[in-house]
């Protein structure tokens, strides 16, 4: 997901579930279900060379009628749940766990924080810690893996804070800027969700 | 992409899959044998509803799927994901007939896959998942050149455990190392163009 070049994996879904509930956090961030109007700013975040480093393309059909288009699939997609990141009340990125696979009750995280002004104000971290005792405390999952770039080390402590470790390392992952990018591999179970988180 | 044509190993064919195929991946993926050692492409199901997968992934672009030919008869299937971006390649699915394993026909058709890969489509890195306990997979990837870069753990349930998931890659530097032989063409002649 961090990535978004790799194909995701393929999955088997069950009962529906789609976007993710309201879930209030700390110092001012929720997870909130996504709206259309949500995934229309998706459009402007996503294509900001701010936001590139360590994201996507930077290019796409980022039309109105794709975004909308996305919301219903996503919002129908039985494999998968996203939320969008509020930060004092205001949609600044979205996160999920997709790929979901019922039987193995395993997933791939992901999270992109739009309004790059917000950086560093541990909004990811606190949206991770959410995500994360969700996955456990109500859907009662098994594992949550990831793709983080290596390099990002923002993203990857607000993981490791909620007790993802990594599983490994895929060298030369990425190309940006004039130079290849590693991509981390992370893992997290319920036994290493921290216990104050 | 969708569906592949033909790539000719030694013991092997990968070939452009058809609807007769369809009835041996039911089977397949039905085989205990199979669920096994790896995931499946999709659960058994009626004709129809393997028809409609079969018409859905004829249209993906990034996906090809090729059925394995050996002896003249339908042997396995093979199916790859381009990344859509950084020129990569994730082998999703690769299947023999569990009657027909042990048998080298793997190996060859995975070499024959591996070569279209590299050699024709120029992409710089194949990966594959495969089971941590899955010997035979481990034995084939490593013969062709696949390394370890990752090691998940408990990732996947059968038999009323969790079994640890091999993330492995190959480069095109190893693979012209060590199967700079395996041309599908000769090298052209020196007045080819003249």
């Amino acid at each position: 997901m961090e990535r978004g070049a790799r194909v995701p994996a393929a999955c088997r879904g069950r009962d529906a579930l789609m976007f993710g509930p309201r879930i209030q956090g700390r110092n001012g961030v929720s997870l909130v279900p996504p709206t259309l109007e949500d995934f229309k700013l998706h459009v402007a975040w996503e294509l900001q060379p701010e936001v590139g480093r360590f994201w996507g393309p930077r290019f796409g059909e980022m039309t109105a009628d794709k975004q909308e288009e996305r919301f219903k699939k996503t919002g129908a997609d039985q494999s998968q749940l996203m939320w969008t990141i509020a930060y004092e009340d205001e949609p600044v990125g979205y996160t999920g766990i997709f790929g979901i696979d019922w039987v193995r009750r395993d997933g791939e995280s992901g999270i992109f924080i739009g309004r790059h002004d917000l950086f560093g104000r541990g909004i990811a971290s606190e949206a991770v810690r959410l995500r994360t005792r969700f996955a456990w405390d109500e859907l009662r999952m098994h594992r949550v893996h990831n793709w983080i770039a290596h390099a990002n080390r923002g993203s990857r402590r607000a993981n490791e804070k909620s007790g993802y470790t990594q599983m490994g390392l895929f060298k030369q992952s990425y190309f940006r800027s004039g130079e290849w990018y590693d991509d981390w591999l992370g893992e997290v179970f319920a036994r290493t969700f921290p216990d104050e988180a | 992409m969708a569906l592949g044509g033909t790539v000719r190993g030694k013991k092997t064919t990968l070939r452009l899959p058809v609807e007769a195929d369809l009835d041996a991946y039911n089977r397949w993926m039905a085989d205990m044998r199979v669920r096994r050692a790896h995931s499946v492409w999709h659960e058994p199901a009626m004709p129809a509803t393997w028809k409609d997968r079969f018409k859905n992934v004829a249209k993906e672009k990034q996906a090809v799927l090729w059925s394995i030919d050996a002896d003249g008869t339908l042997a396995g299937l093979a199916l790859g994901h381009l990344w859509t971006m950084g020129n990569g390649f994730d082998v999703s699915q690769f299947l023999i007939d569990p009657d027909r394993w042990r048998s080298g026909l793997g190996f060859d058709a995975a070499l024959a896959l591996h070569r279209f890969v590299f050699d024709y489509l120029d992409l710089r890195v194949a990966t594959v998942n495969i089971r941590a306990d899955n010997e035979a997979a481990k034995h084939i990837a490593d013969r062709l050149g696949f390394t370890e870069f990752a090691h998940g753990h408990e990732v996947h349930y059968r038999d009323g455990a969790y079994v640890d998931e091999l993330q492995l890659r190959m480069d095109k530097e190893t693979w012209q190392g060590r199967w700079s032989a395996e041309r599908e063409y000769p090298p052209l002649a020196a007045d080819a163009t003249r």
